[in-house]
């Protein structure tokens, strides 16, 4: 697939065969609880002014029901009896080449993480994971996915760069805490903690991997990194391809079996929390035997154990927080990183509205990484640019690397003039420091 | 056999073929794949399934409905108007005695109050560009029968000679009941509950403790 390999081209290539496969597909993904949400919406259209993206464009095509009803339309006309009978009376429809391009615009094409009108997502995941099987995914967004199951991680970051990254980091990190002592352990068999990152830290954000390694030293903990499967990040949660996202969370899933630790625990990430907490039991079909946790439970519960020392007055400015859509909304975290925030600044304000109500950043859903999609994300960020600039905020934090992508590019789009950071690096800034303690292991991995 | 009885038999057939083809339709629903979740909960199924069939109803906690507190209100009214004008229906297939002068009251404003719900909604829908961009046939045809049905079910009460115009009505929206949107009076309740189970299991409801380890 390649960028001049169009829509129109791919939908072109599709046979009859193809087409009636795919609705097997769809009704293999959707499963009951799907298709039991399906037969629910009634088109009341209350939904709309809840969409950011119909908030930000005022186009039909962003409703909720309006997606859905594209996707519904297929379904009644192949799985209900009224849509076969009488397909113009209940609005039923074949799955056809046009059909097919209105599921790419309204799986693909817009947010598709909606946890304001619950299942929503599932879906229009179920309808993303059809079109990926047809050939239909967008190139860039499959390329991610791709280039995370060729080379262990979505950056194609080498195992050499990532051990060089780790000791650079380290070292900061032992300057920054003034203790020589404090390590970022790689490969260390039996740890409690196996701390999973995404590859925008080394790669672009290495401030936010000194971050957790800050915190890690401070709390006193028995933590490593993986040298390979370390990467949480899954995007075959946006192909809906579940046998490659499977394959994906297998590489965290290894690692905790190689390295024999305790708790997993996910960095700041919306999506890899959900793929790897929630998901990668139901793609592997087997319940992890370890437990999995964010990064953000875990500092919480550092604070709640006395682990974690802070001084607000170092976070003065104010700051209010950002709610990842799969951490939050989809993923059940809400409230450890409000508690931390409390604990570690002076000034923190919920925009409005904020929790599981929070307009979501826009670059989730896989919609950072489709580049054709840009100009819609950008627009539909306005109303999260407009919830910041209500508040007053000179930092947002953001639990999220794709939020905080998002975040940063909508900083420079309309002018917000604040600080994008992630919950650990504002830890970080609030931290006092314990006392340091004399150097006693060399950097290199174990085993 | 008289008119009446045919009217009323013709209504217990079809909501005996009603029921059936509901039942066959959950059937076929759940034939999609139940899936029970293999992740490790973080909060209670039960307590999110009574979140969701509780306080997850009411528009404080459903921004949708918090926003367009009208056309909640609408859509409350239009609903118990149809739970009344079943009762109504109930009582005139069986044959039991005619309600006293208080229930027949209340039944009346709570059926009058349907009426123009439903009927406001499908005002609504009609002159909305926006609503009417993905309605389809069967959005102004079932709300037309179950208005029909809530307007003849008041008209029986008022006057019995509109009691055979109200078992015709009742005869076709059950009819169309499995085969439109009405189905949603059974898909709903089961799509709901595997909302609660499903965000309750994953902590997210009840709503405020989400995340907090223990």
């Amino acid at each position: 697939m390649t960028d001049v390999d169009s829509l129109d081209r791919r939908l072109e290539r599709l046979t009859d065969a193809d087409l009636a496969r795919g609705l097997d597909i769809f009704r293999e993904r959707l499963g009951a609880a799907g298709a039991a949400w399906l037969q629910t919406c009634v088109h009341c259209g209350l939904c709309a002014e809840s969409c950011h993206y119909f908030l930000a464009d005022g186009e039909t095509a962003s409703i909720p029901a309006h997606k859905l009803e594209q996707v519904a339309a297929g379904f009644r006309g192949r799985f209900t009896l009224a849509g076969r009978l009488a397909p113009a009376l209940v609005g039923a429809r074949p799955f056809d080449r046009a059909l097919a391009r209105a599921w790419v615009e309204a799986a693909f094409g817009r947010c598709s993480t909606c946890g304001r009108f619950p299942y929503v997502a599932a879906v229009l995941r179920a309808a993303r994971a059809t079109l990926t099987e047809l050939g239909l995914i967008p190139a860039d967004l499959q390329q991610i996915v791709t280039t995370a199951l060729e080379t262990g991680n979505n950056m194609a970051i080498t195992r050499e760069d990532w051990l060089d990254t780790l000791q650079w980091i380290e070292e900061e990190t032992q300057t920054a805490v003034g203790d020589p002592a404090a390590r970022i352990p790689v490969d260390k068999h039996g740890a409690n903690i196996l701390f999973t990152v995404n590859p925008r830290e080394p790669k672009f954000f290495p401030l936010g991997l000194q971050a957790s390694a800050t915190v890690f030293h401070a709390a006193g903990e028995d933590w490593t990194v993986a040298g390979e499967g370390w990467d949480l990040t899954n995007y075959g949660l946006f192909s809906g391809d579940n046998a490659q996202a499977g394959a994906i969370a297998r590489n965290l899933l290894d690692s905790m079996e190689r390295l024999g630790c305790r708790t997993l625990v996910i960095g700041e990430c919306g999506h890899g929390f959900a793929a790897a907490r929630w998901e990668a039991a139901e793609w592997l079909r087997q319940r992890p035997a370890f437990r999995i946790i964010s990064f953000l439970e875990l500092m919480e519960e550092y604070f709640r154990q006395g682990r974690l020392r802070v001084d607000p007055a170092r976070v003065t400015d104010r700051v209010t927080l950002h709610d990842p859509c799969n951490l939050v909304r989809q993923g059940g975290v809400s409230e450890p990183q409000r508690a931390i925030l409390r604990r570690c600044v002076t000034d923190f304000v919920e925009m409005t509205p904020h929790g599981a109500e929070n307009f979501f950043g826009g670059g989730g859903g896989g919609q950072l990484a489709m580049a054709e999609y840009r100009h819609q994300r950008l627009q539909a960020g306005g109303v999260k640019a407009e919830q910041i600039r209500a508040t007053g905020a000179r930092i947002v934090a953001a639990p999220c690397h794709n939020c905080i992508d998002q975040l940063m590019e909508l900083n420079r789009e309309y002018k917000l003039g604040v600080r994008v950071m992630t919950v650990a690096e504002i830890v970080s800034e609030a931290l006092v420091p314990p006392a340091a303690t004399p150097a006693k292991e060399s950097h290199e991995p174990a085993g | 056999m008289s008119a009446p009885e045919g009217l009323r038999l013709g209504v217990v057939a079809c909501a005996a073929a009603s029921g059936l083809a509901l039942a066959w339709q959950l059937w076929r629903t759940r034939s999609f794949g139940l899936r029970p979740p293999r992740a490790a909960p973080a909060g209670s199924a039960w307590r999110g399934l009574l979140y969701a069939f509780g306080p997850g109803m009411s528009p404080a906690a459903k921004e949708s409905t918090r926003a367009h507190p009208v056309v909640y209100a609408l859509g409350v009214s239009y609903h118990l108007g149809i739970f009344t004008a079943i009762g109504v229906l109930a009582r005139l297939t069986l044959g039991a005695t005619a309600p006293t002068s208080v229930p027949r009251a209340v039944a009346l404003v709570l059926l009058a109050a349907g009426t123009c719900g439903g009927a406001a909604l499908l005002a609504r829908r009609a002159g909305s560009s926006r609503l009417r961009a993905f309605s389809v046939p069967d959005d102004y045809l079932s709300n037309l029968l179950a208005t029909a049905f809530v307007a003849l079910a008041a008209a029986s009460l008022l006057a019995p000679a509109a009691a055979p115009a109200f078992l015709v009505a009742s005869m076709l929206l059950l009819v169309w009941t499995p085969l439109g949107k009405i189905r949603h009076c059974l898909f709903f309740f089961a799509a709901r509950g595997h909302l609660g189970r499903h965000y309750g299991r994953r902590g997210a409801f009840p709503p405020g403790l989400g995340g907090r380890t223990h």
